[in-house]
């Protein structure tokens, strides 16, 4: 089918689609390589510390407590808890869009979570805290959305965070997306679904190209015959009400569980819209598959193919249906708290300061810029050049260390781009 | 078929004696001898319109049952008939193999043909295999027929070519001789007529002036001889540079010769290079706006778009509802039969996330097992 290869050559097929076993054996990788650095980290901190210790004072008795305690402190999150902990700040990004006046558009707010969801795939929430990167997340997406804010509206309407926060993980969040900004949501898709199927029943729509032999009237006959979908209470619905019924329902379930779920890497949005179709009314979502690829009987290649769709589908509307919000269960929501004060405790303590080392060169070129007004400005640039090359012999030791570090995660032939890393975010600082 | 040899001995021409009538020329000096290439025997004009006006006949001479026909019947060109039939079955042979050296992939393949030709020749000639060597070459005319006739045109062209050259440069040679002539005729005339100047006025001059006279004559006429001579050789380097410029307008370079194959009897032509058969033009390079689940409709009825379709500045930004309904029904559809769950699997592994993953892991382990390590033994 046409189609299907127009949505092969797209990078969320290429890149972003994974099997169910493929997803986890992904999501356990990371965590186990997070959770080794963690716990290498955090004695190298340790290390540290004991010989400042040690070089300034005698070696005190409690010292070997706090060691003993430490040493049980490094338990590390589980890959199923950093799949809650990432859950919960999907649901929080969406939360955060409804903070803005107007609230941001789904779209934004989706592909927010997706990058979020896909970043997370490959670091842990104990190297890089979600908060950060949640914020970014947003921000990125508003941009890659073409819904324009400014950095310092979109800073506003955040709680505890100012610009340059937001943006300090933003080349790291690019990295983890691999550059691709490119998401593909099932959003339109549907919108196109229940225009055709409002087309079909006003005795307008067209017969499938696979379908030749279908009449226009045929189709509405087909839509107006089916059976009432099994949920609803009102069996004499007219047909335009149920359609529309079933469009709100199908949105709703996108723009929660099928955001809040792995559907976006098990399965292509046409599926996830069908899929969330047969959740809010399966009759007609069956219908509008068999005027697609017909009614055949057994071994025609189109009926091959019909019902291996409806199988994907199915696996997918019970994929979405399993999804419970965490918000309405008291239960998980404790659970969530404990997670998070887990992970607070594990986190990576060289990756913890992240923001705040962005931080420099934009305060740094905050204070360059004023220049232009008053004093020379050949002098602010100097101060600025100083500061970085200040911050970059600074980082001598523990730069190095991160970009090896954080190599290790990425595909090896994102190193040169990390080597960029610093005169790109210093432009960026500059501009914010 | 071998000839028959003819037996008579050559007698010189005085008393050649024609072998059917035998008439001989010290009677008849306006005899003329003719032959027939079927067979080469010699006989007199006479015996030729004797015989074979009424149409074909056998020949005459005892032994030889060939049927000739008068018009085929010419004077002989070479005093021995060997020669002369060897130069006809050269030519008939060379009008048939005249593939040219540009038709053969490298100069070893046009030698090799080379020497095919000549051994069907020398076959023809001495009369081995001769049955099999003519259906050779019958087949060969038959099925190249094309390739034949354009190499015989191309010949003919270089050769009326050649010879529209060579009238050419006689005409120039022509030309320069009489320039020559004309040339010198000039200084000679100027010579005569410098020194009867000289002449005149030493007859006219005092008796002292001789000297000065005699030497200025000399002088005029050097310097008219030496300033001729100049401008000759000025006109002369035109004439060269004209002449280069229209050998090289004439020789004009040999049309490509049509591309054929290896034939069953010439091997090592060039491969024929028969150009890609054009494609159907595609405006898009192969793009389609074809559709395999849904027809596209001009308009869908939808209460949410209707009012964009009457708005004026909507539309006057070029936003078009068309491109709204493709995107829509593509994304609709873009991917419904994609099974990522069935095709990542068999996808090539490296390209994945998830596969290049260990390659890393590996080295990290190291590196943290490493550091571990380092620790420890501090």
């Amino acid at each position: 089918m046409i189609e299907d290869e127009i949505y092969r050559k797209s990078s969320q097929y290429r890149l972003w689609s994974f099997t169910s076993e493929s997803l986890q054996s992904l999501r356990v990788t990371t965590n186990a390589l997070a959770s080794d650095r963690v716990r290498a980290a955090q004695r190298r901190a340790r290390e540290a510390q004991q010989a400042a210790n040690s070089s300034t004072s005698t070696p005190n008795p409690s010292d070997t407590d706090s060691k003993a305690a430490e040493e049980k402190t490094v338990d590390c999150l589980t890959p199923e808890e950093e799949q809650d902990l990432v859950r919960y700040y999907c649901e929080q990004t969406v939360e955060l869009g409804e903070r803005y006046r107007p609230p941001l558009p789904t779209i934004v707010r989706s592909t927010a979570i997706q990058y979020l969801r896909r970043f997370y795939l490959t670091n842990s929430p104990m190297a890089y805290a979600p908060k950060t990167i949640m914020a970014c997340a947003l921000f990125v997406a508003t941009k890659t959305e073409n819904y324009y804010l400014s950095l310092r509206q979109f800073a506003e309407g955040l709680p505890d965070i100012t610009g340059d926060e937001v943006i300090a993980p933003e080349f790291l969040l690019m990295q983890g997306l691999r550059f691709t900004f490119d998401v593909r949501h099932p959003f339109r898709g549907l919108e196109g679904g229940i225009m055709e199927l409002q087309a079909i029943s006003q005795g307008m729509g067209q017969p499938a190209p696979h379908i030749p032999n279908q009449t226009s009237e045929d189709l509405r006959q087909g839509l107006l015959a089916l059976p009432p979908p099994p949920s609803s209470s009102s069996s004499n619905l007219s047909i335009h009400d149920r359609l529309g019924r079933a469009h709100t329902k199908t949105r709703e379930t996108l723009k929660t569980s099928a955001q809040m779920t792995d559907a976006y890497f098990l399965y292509t949005p046409s599926q996830i819209w069908l899929a969330a179709f047969l959740l809010a009314d399966k009759p007609l979502a069956e219908f509008y598959l068999e005027t697609k690829l017909g009614r055949t009987e057994e071994g025609h290649p189109l009926h091959e193919l019909r019902m291996k769709i409806l199988h994907t589908v199915s696996e997918c509307s019970a994929l979405l249906s399993s999804y419970k919000p965490s918000a309405s269960d008291p239960e998980q929501m404790k659970k969530l708290k404990r997670i998070a004060k887990k992970r607070h405790h594990c986190e990576n303590p060289e990756k913890a300061g992240l923001a705040g080392k962005k931080r420099v060169p934009a305060a740094a070129a905050a204070v360059g810029t004023p220049g232009i007004s008053g004093t020379g400005e050949g002098t602010s640039e100097s101060d600025v050049e100083r500061l970085a090359k200040r911050r970059k012999v600074e980082e001598g030791g523990s730069g190095s260390e991160m970009l090896v570090d954080r190599s290790r995660e990425d595909k090896p032939q994102d190193q040169t781009d990390q080597q960029q890393q610093v005169p790109a975010e210093q432009a960026e600082g500059a501009a914010g | 078929m071998p000839p028959v040899r003819n037996g008579i001995p050559n007698r010189g021409e005085e008393d050649e004696v024609c072998p059917v009538c035998k008439s001989s020329r010290y009677l008849n000096p306006s005899m003329r001898f003719l032959i027939n290439p079927e067979c080469y025997h010699k006989m007199c004009e006479s015996c030729v319109d004797r015989i074979f006006s009424s149409g074909p006949a056998n020949c005459p001479v005892a032994g030889c049952n060939k049927t000739l026909r008068k018009n085929r019947f010419r004077t002989q060109t070479f005093e021995d008939i060997n020669v002369e039939r060897e130069v006809d079955i050269r030519r008939r042979v060379m009008q048939i193999l005249n593939r040219r050296e540009e038709e053969f992939a490298s100069k070893r393949a046009y030698d090799d043909f080379l020497e095919q030709r000549e051994e069907i020749i020398m076959n023809l000639v001495t009369g081995i295999d001769v049955a099999k060597t003519e259906k050779d070459l019958q087949t060969y005319a038959s099925e190249n027929v094309a390739s034949i006739r354009s190499n015989q045109a191309l010949e003919r062209e270089e050769a009326s070519s050649f010879q529209e050259q060579q009238t050419f440069e006689k005409e120039q040679a022509r030309l320069r001789r009489q320039a020559a002539r004309q040339e010198y005729e000039d200084e000679r005339r100027e010579m005569l007529a410098g020194q009867e100047d000289v002449l005149r006025r030493l007859a006219a001059g005092k008796r002292d002036d001789a000297a000065a006279i005699a030497r200025e004559g000399q002088k005029v006429l050097l310097k008219k001889s030496s300033a001729r001579r100049s401008e000759e050789d000025r006109i002369r380097q035109k004439q060269a540079a004209l002449r280069s410029s229209d050998a090289k307008k004439s020789g004009k370079a040999v049309t490509a010769s049509q591309a054929t194959g290896d034939t069953g009897l010439v091997k090592g032509l060039k491969k024929i290079k028969t150009p890609e058969p054009e494609k159907p033009y595609s405006p898009f390079a192969g793009f389609t706006t074809k559709r395999d689940y849904y027809t596209l409709r001009d308009f869908y009825p939808s209460s949410y778009l209707e009012p964009i379709r009457n708005d004026t500045r909507m539309q006057a930004g070029g936003f078009d509802l068309g491109e709204y309904y493709s995107r829509t029904l593509l994304e609709a559809f873009a991917g419904l039969g994609c099974f990522i769950g069935d095709e990542v699997s068999k996808r090539d592994p490296t390209s994945t996330l998830g596969i290049s993953k260990p390659a890393t892991e590996g080295a990290a382990m190291a590196a943290v097992s490493t550091s571990i390590a380092n620790e420890e033994t501090a």
